[in-house]
């Protein structure tokens, strides 16, 4: 596949003129994402007769703007709120919402857009251009690698442990086991299900993330007549468009770390099934292990939302490569996309750039189009929507219980999944009140069964040979790697300390 | 450090450690339950399961352990009153419990309509202690009302659905 210039600036250019079809998918696709339980693959299938009947190009377009916004939109209500849209932005609470509760929501609104956008815009550009090579990373990372990748998402752990790594751990622990509920991916058995049929086919993610983030933090809220701290309704009565033009610099002063945790949301992205929820957890924990103020992480920290919002979105462009290049979608609305293509005949695949190539590439150009809309839509919305922060609890709390408990029924349509985010909500409060993290816990329930059924497969694969997890190179650099990633900040924190431990005398001295 | 007048000389504040027990306590209740429903199971539905699990009991038991020491030299007591706290809440945080259950389970009859539109306003008066009926009345039947057009009418969502949906289904 060789790159042809002029045909993507033709692409690029024909895209614009597409902007009435763009526009309202952004704006539907920002209000799915901030929903609970409502998703961009949800929202194509209840729109599938309307995509079905739209020309291929018009609906590929709609179904990639539509995919885009929603990731952007899932980290609103994360930021505002301490809820995260969709499980793709779990992380970003960690320090979006601790800047609201300081009165800066509306900078963390401009951070998150802003992190979002050039993420997005910046991998689509690459995986235009990078596309015969990186869709041979899905060629490379097998069940061993995978394991590895799930093992750098699950260290993020002890990360969040830092201040007491034993509490942090058993917060893991006890989602990993709670992950783990459901049938096994060999035989089918049940384990742990309770009797409950519905849990046969493990935890249903929505129910537990609107459960430990949403139903928990609604009834821990309500002790308070604002989520804002006093100092955070004094900076949200003065903050005016100063603080979303803050937002920007703060966000663009982070430019390279904006690069690099959005190419590891491509590069997680391209592999089928991974998603954005460990390219999310996997930036979050790379960001802070390399970072020269890792303590400075989950109290609010700049750095500590760029990573997650960018990785996300990074993840975006990424999920489209197999499905375009290799013919396998890379998650569930690349999935949808690729029956909606069919439908009109077109064959995904490698053909597809020979024969249609203003839909192979126009996909990309698709996304980077909305990206560049999305910023200049969005951006000035950022101030409005943080005023949501200064509703008062009483009328918030019973909103968001009603509304997300709802969001948890839409995917399975059991009512069964209200009563489990109920419990989860339950899990969540005695999380917040006894000082262990909710995020540790969620962590936990999301990779949990994906480290098992990568970790089964490959046994499977080496006759029961557990050595088969050293048994490739990528795979070996990919453990050392890791290795260095958990030892490296441990050894810098302790001379850290050391250092300051000499400076002190000096300083007395003087 | 306290300084030659006494300041601050006074007994520190226990540390309520039995609070932090009740999830762990829950997590070994539940790893011990699991465990009895894999006994008897292929080695592959075990392995990551055992794994994992023990572990988790390791680490339970450490905390324990720890607490227990922390209680016995006098820093930590066994109480359980973070979890609790602030205790003039209790009252409303439990009605607010009780409030959800029922949502929850009336919304198979009553539908996504009027069971959120009850809810909410029983729950914003509970929280309200019966102040600004009039907005919490308006805010309530705006919100369920709107919530019916946005994610029944307009995008024909999976929402639990009842007399009032199934009334105005031949209408919308």
């Amino acid at each position: 596949m060789e790159i042809d210039w002029g045909l993507f600036v033709e692409l690029f250019a024909r895209t614009f003129t597409f902007w009435w079809v763009i526009l309202p998918a952004i704006l539907l696709g920002l209000i799915v994402g901030a929903i609970p339980g409502f998703s961009a693959a949800n929202t194509i299938i209840i729109l599938l007769p309307m995509t079905l009947a739209m020309e291929p190009e018009i609906g590929l377009i709609f179904m990639v703007a539509l995919y885009a916004s929603s990731r952007m939109g899932a980290g609103i209500p994360a930021i505002l709120v301490n809820i995260p849209g969709t499980a793709g932005a779990a992380a970003t609470p960690l320090d979006g919402y601790p800047m609201t509760k300081q009165g800066r929501g509306q900078q963390a609104l401009a951070i998150s857009f802003v992190s979002s956008v050039f993420g997005g815009l910046l991998t689509t550009i690459l995986a235009l251009l990078a596309m015969p090579w990186l869709s041979q990373v899905a060629y490379h990372l097998h069940s061993v690698e995978m394991i590895v990748i799930m093992l750098f998402g699950i260290s993020l752990i002890a990360t969040i442990a830092a201040k007491d790594t034993l509490k942090g751990l058993i917060a893991g622990f006890f989602g990993l086991m709670i992950g783990y509920i459901g049938a096994d991916v060999v035989y089918e058995t049940p384990r742990g299900t309770f009797g409950f049929l519905e849990l046969y086919d493990k935890v249903p993610l929505i129910p537990a993330l609107v459960g430990l983030f949403a139903v928990s933090e609604a009834f821990a809220v309500i002790e308070g007549e604002s989520i804002l701290t006093k100092r955070g309704k004094e900076a949200m009565q003065k903050a005016g468009w100063a603080e979303t033009w803050e937002g920007v610099r703060l966000a663009i002063s982070r430019w390279w770390h904006i690069i690099w945790t959005s190419i590891i949301g491509l590069v997680i992205g391209v592999v089928p099934g991974a998603g954005a929820a460990i390219a999310s957890f996997v930036a979050y924990q790379q960001s802070k292990t390399f970072s020269k103020t890792p303590e400075l992480y989950g109290t609010g920290h700049l750095e500590g939302l760029v990573a997650p919002e960018s990785a996300n979105n990074g993840v975006t462009s990424g999920t489209l490569i197999p499905l375009l290049v290799i013919g396998v979608p890379g998650g569930a609305t690349a999935a949808i996309m690729a029956v909606v293509l069919q439908y009109h005949g077109v064959a995904v695949g490698p053909d597809l750039f020979d024969s249609q190539p203003e839909l192979a590439y126009g996909a990309f150009t698709a996304m980077a189009v909305t990206y560049a809309l999305m910023i200049l839509t969005v951006l000035p919305l950022a101030r409005y929507m943080s005023k949501i922060t200064v509703v008062s609890t009483t009328y918030m709390a019973p909103i968001i219980i009603s509304f997300t408990l709802v969001g948890a029924f839409v995917p399975r349509a059991y009512v069964f999944d209200m009563y489990l985010a109920l419990a989860f909500g339950v899990i969540g409060y005695v999380a917040r009140k006894t000082g262990y993290h909710v995020a540790a816990i969620l962590i936990g329930v999301i990779l949990g069964p994906l480290l098992e059924n990568y970790f089964l497969r490959a046994l499977r694969i080496s006759q029961g040979d557990i050595m088969v997890i050293f048994s490739s190179n990528l795979g070996n650099i990919m453990w050392v790697l890791l290795i260095i990633s958990l030892f490296v900040p441990m050894y810098l924190d302790k001379r850290r300390k050391r250092l300051s431990k000499q400076a002190i005398p000096i300083t007395t001295d003087c | 450090m306290s300084d030659e007048n006494g300041q601050n000389s006074g007994k520190p504040e226990k540390h309520s450690a039995g609070a932090e027990l009740v999830l762990p306590i829950a997590g070994l209740i539940f790893t011990i339950y699991y465990f009895t429903t894999i006994i008897d199971v292929p080695w592959t539905a075990q392995v990551s399961a055992f794994f994992v699990g023990t572990i988790l009991i390791g680490l339970i038991i450490a905390l324990i352990v720890r607490t227990t020491l922390a209680v016995r030299r006098g820093d930590s007591s066994w109480s359980v009153a973070p979890l609790i706290a602030p205790k003039s809440y209790v009252p409303k945080r439990l009605a607010l419990l009780g409030l959800t259950l029922s949502y929850v389970f009336f919304i198979e009859w009553g539908g996504f309509t009027i069971t959120t539109f009850l809810f909410l306003l029983c729950a914003m008066l509970l929280l309200s202690g019966g102040k600004n009926k009039g907005l919490i009345l308006s805010l309530s039947l705006a919100l369920s009302v709107g919530g019916y057009f946005l994610f029944i009418v307009a995008f024909n969502t999976r929402f639990p659905r009842g007399p009032v949906e199934t009334m105005l289904h031949g209408v919308f």
